[in-house]
């Protein structure tokens, strides 16, 4: 199977792509307008891009009750660190580099909001008091200052039927974690068995 | 819960507003009496509990009053940036942990936000010809609510603020216990606080409040405990870094929790054997066969419970 393919240049991109209409660069904005910060006042999940200062990316989902990224007003926005993985790749990267990159969705909505910005880590109390959650506070956030923000169409979402319960038959056809879990650590079946059998009580604590 | 939809949105302050809620079709809502708080769930899920502040006689609508806060968790500041007339929100049916006891004479203390229990309060007291007054803190004119309500209270009522009767000096006012007088406050912890302290001296039982927020809890450092459900006979442990609630639930134990604070009570269970830590903002010297497991564990290493 051939794996590598003619590279374009931007030349050859635009060829083929032509030019955006002037409608769709107006509508980006340095800041979040009045429907953006209701957009995002009522969005339970985002993915967050960043990368290291090498260019090495990354991007990871962070997903909460809805209206979890606060807008403390219309560029400064706060991601709460909740209960993961302890690798933070994130984090390390914005250590690294500030400049980020959200899509934030509403679950029903096929549009998604695009946020770009720098970031930085705290762990300032007050801040955090807001952020408590079922009784837990983080002791860390992402405070994100936004300088380009914009609706992105809906087509990906209405092609993809993201938010078509039908389409839901996907993930039965899936491996499970436990055996995608197994498989990369060179694990039994048997053994990703038991790490779903994990997970279902390991889900139970979120916060 | 109950689908409520908020028929209407009143500016009542600079920081407050109120909200009449009411079943879709208009049915009347289930009765409640002054001192009783609904829990309300947002379309964010966010689920918060507020006193009812309206009229108990009229069960076509059910009015909550909500402040902005500056460091909202989340809730105050949705609902004052964006609830909408016409929208849903979901919400218990009425509980009381506040009411009102018979007592030869009532004194009402509330400061901010804690006018909301008081208010329907005053109204019954003044209703059944009780002898009562009210003393009620706000930081000045701009920020009251329910400004024609209070002044239709008549004397009764000292609203206590710069630009009004001065400020409240509650050691000057709760300085000689009175026999007789039922006190009932409500308001920001620092009030609450304030009125417990002055009142150290006065016979036990005088005093009844709501706190919104938890009172400061001197508490041991977490230790792991043992849970016992008496009706199934199964056991668990709780560890340092979990509530006992969300360990009850973490093992499909349906105990129903809202504050998650010990301000609010709902996630009540029986305690059968074993001593338990209060850390809640509920319990009184007298009332040890509870324990409020958002808050509060097991003093031994096992406790027994009526679940």
């Amino acid at each position: 199977m051939k794996t590598e393919f003619r590279r374009l240049d931007e030349t050859g991109l635009r060829a083929h792509l032509g030019y955006p209409d002037a409608p769709t660069t107006d509508k980006i904005l340095d800041h979040l307008d009045s429907s953006c910060l209701a957009f995002l006042a009522h969005s339970p999940f985002l993915c967050l891009s960043t990368a290291d200062s090498a260019g090495n990316c990354d991007n990871s989902p962070r997903g909460d009750y809805p209206g979890f990224v606060r807008a403390l007003d219309e560029r400064t926005l706060v991601i709460p660190d909740r209960l993961g993985n302890k690798l933070g790749d994130s984090f390390n990267n914005i250590l690294d580099n500030g400049h980020v990159g959200l899509v934030c969705f509403v679950p029903g909505m096929t549009e998604t909001l695009r946020i770009n910005g720098t970031a930085y880590v705290t762990d300032d109390p007050e801040l955090m008091s807001m952020l408590e959650q079922d009784h837990v506070t983080p002791t860390l956030a992402t405070v994100i200052r936004a300088d380009q923000v914009y609706l992105h169409c809906g087509r990906a979402l209405l092609r993809s039927g993201l938010w078509d319960p039908e389409m839901q038959d996907l993930a039965s056809e899936v491996p499970s974690s436990g055996q995608m879990w197994a498989e990369a650590s060179g694990l039994s079946s048997e053994i990703g068995q038991l790490i779903d059998d994990a997970m279902v009580d390991g889900y139970k604590t979120l916060y | 819960m109950l689908p409520l939809v908020v028929k209407r949105i009143t500016r009542q302050s600079n920081d407050i507003v109120s909200l009449e809620l009411a079943a879709p079709d208009g049915t009347a809502l289930p009765p409640w009496q002054p001192g009783a708080h609904i829990d309300v769930q947002l379309v964010t899920r966010q689920q918060r509990q507020y006193s009812l502040c309206g009229d108990p006689g009229d069960l076509g609508s059910y009015r909550v009053a909500v402040l902005r806060e500056e460091l909202s968790r989340g809730a105050s500041m949705y609902i004052h940036s964006y609830l909408r007339e016409g929208r849903t929100v979901h919400a218990s049916a009425p509980r009381n942990l506040f009411p009102v006891l018979p007592a030869e004479r009532y004194l009402l203390l509330a400061a901010g936000i804690g006018i909301t229990p008081i208010l329907p309060m005053a109204n019954a007291l003044a209703a059944a010809g009780a002898d009562w007054s009210m003393n009620y803190a706000a930081r000045g004119d701009a920020h009251l609510p329910f400004r024609d309500e209070l002044g239709a209270l008549g004397d009764r009522v000292t609203v206590n603020a710069p630009d009004r009767a001065g400020r409240l000096d509650l050691d000057a006012l709760l300085a000689e216990p009175q026999p007789g007088l039922a006190v009932y406050s409500c308001g920001p912890a620092r009030f609450t606080d304030a009125v417990e302290a002055a009142m150290e001296h006065w016979p036990s039982g005088s005093l009844h409040l709501e706190r919104f927020e938890p009172k400061p809890v001197v508490a041991r450092p977490n230790a792991p405990f043992t849970v016992r459900l008496a009706r199934s006979g199964r056991t668990f442990e709780v560890p340092v870094e979990q509530t006992m609630l969300h360990a009850l639930n973490a093992r499909d134990v349906a105990v129903p929790g809202s504050c998650l604070r010990g301000v609010c009570g709902s996630c009540v269970v029986r305690v059968l054997d074993g001593e338990v830590e209060h850390r809640d903002s509920l319990t009184g010297g007298d009332e040890t066969a509870v324990i409020y497991p958002c808050v509060s564990r097991a003093l031994g290493d096992e406790i027994t419970v009526d679940l």
